[in-house]
C-alpha cells in the first residue's frame, strides 16, 4: 500500500474514533445507558413527560442510518481486505457479525413499539456491542497499516 | 473513469460551496454567529442550543466530512503523485478539519475561546480542501499525462 494511502486510513480511522464517540455521547444524552432509559425514550413516560415515539418517527431515523451504517461498515471492512486478515476465517465472522449486530441496533426500537419489550435489552447490548466490535476493528486495521512492512 | 471522477469531484466543490452558504445561514460563518447559536444571546432574545441538538449536528458533521475527505484525499493522491507537496496538503487538510471538530466540541463544553479555533481550521480545510479538488479536476482534464 503507497505510503500516501495509509495516511488517508489513519486519519479516516481518527475521525471514525469521534464518531463513535460523539454517538456514544448522544445515545447517553437522548436515552441513557439503561433498559428503563430505552423503554421511557421509545414508549414515554407521563412521570417524566417524555412522549412516545411513532413507528413513523422511529422509521424516519433507522432510514438514513441503514445506508449510513451500511456504508461505514463496508469501508471498514473492505479496508481490512488489504491487510493480511484477508481470507481468514476470523474476517469472514467479522463481515456476518458486523452486519447482524448493525441490523439488531437499527430494528429492535421497531420491535419495542410493537410491544416486545425484552427487545430494550437487544438494543443496549447491539449499541455497546457494535461500538466495541468496531474499536476492535479500527485496532486490526491500526496495526496491520503501522506495523506492515 | 475521468469523468466520472471529474463529475465526482464537481459535486465535491458544489458541496464545500454549499455548505459555507448553509453554515452561515444556520450555524454561523464568524465567532460571535456561533457564540449566538452555541450559547444563545439575551440582548437578541435568542436560546442556546441544546445538548442533543449540539451532538445531533456535530455527529452529522464528523460523517459527511470523514467520507468527504477520505474519497478527496486518495483521489488527490492518485493524481497527484509527482507534486512535491501532496502528503503535506493531505496532512494539512485533514489535520485541520480533524481540529476544527475537537475545537468546536471543546468550545461547547469547556471554553468558548475556542470557537476561534474552529472558525480558523473550518475555513482552511475548507480551503485546501478547494484546492485539492481544482487541481484533481486540472490534473484529470487538462494536464498532459496523469
Amino acid at each position: 500500500m503507497q505510503k500516501a494511502y495509509k495516511y488517508s486510513i489513519l486519519y479516516f480511522l481518527l475521525f471514525s474514533i469521534l464518531l463513535l464517540i460523539s454517538s456514544v455521547l448522544l445515545f447517553e444524552e437522548k436515552i441513557g445507558f439503561s433498559v428503563s432509559g430505552v423503554l421511557d425514550y421509545y414508549l414515554g413516560n407521563e412521570e417524566k413527560f417524555i412522549t412516545a415515539k411513532s413507528t413513523a418517527g422511529v422509521l424516519k431515523i433507522i432510514l438514513p442510518h441503514v445506508f449510513v451504517f451500511a456504508l461505514f461498515v463496508m469501508v471498514v471492512l473492505h479496508f481490512l481486505i488489504f491487510t493480511k486478515h484477508k481470507h481468514t476465517q476470523k474476517m469472514k465472522w467479522l463481515i456476518y457479525v458486523s452486519f447482524f449486530i448493525a441490523f439488531g441496533e437499527l430494528f429492535s426500537p421497531l420491535l419495542i413499539l410493537y410491544g416486545l419489550e425484552f427487545f430494550a435489552y437487544i438494543k443496549l447490548v447491539s449499541f455497546v456491542l457494535f461500538e466495541l466490535l468496531f474499536l476492535y476493528l479500527f485496532w486490526l486495521l491500526f496495526e496491520s497499516i503501522i506495523f506492515s512492512t | 473513469m475521468s469523468p466520472i471522477l471529474s463529475g465526482l469531484l464537481i459535486f465535491m466543490a458544489l458541496y464545500m460551496i454549499i455548505d459555507i452558504f448553509v453554515k452561515q445561514n444556520s450555524f454561523g460563518l464568524w465567532a460571535s454567529e456561533i457564540k449566538n447559536t452555541l450559547f444563545g444571546n439575551e440582548n437578541e432574545f435568542l436560546d442556546p442550543i441544546s445538548k442533543a441538538s449540539f451532538l445531533e449536528f456535530i455527529h452529522t458533521e464528523i460523517f459527511f466530512i470523514m467520507m468527504i475527505l477520505l474519497t478527496l484525499s486518495t483521489v488527490f493522491i492518485r493524481l497527484s503523485n509527482k507534486l512535491p507537496y501532496s502528503l503535506v496538503l493531505v496532512n494539512l487538510t485533514m489535520l485541520t478539519a480533524l481540529s476544527s471538530l475537537f475545537s468546536l466540541g471543546i468550545a461547547y463544553f469547556y471554553s468558548p475561546s475556542f470557537i476561534n479555533i474552529y472558525v480558523t481550521t473550518y475555513l482552511i480545510w475548507h480551503i485546501t480542501s478547494f484546492y485539492m479538488i481544482i487541481y484533481s479536476l486540472w490534473k484529470l482534464n487538462f494536464a498532459k499525462s496523469i
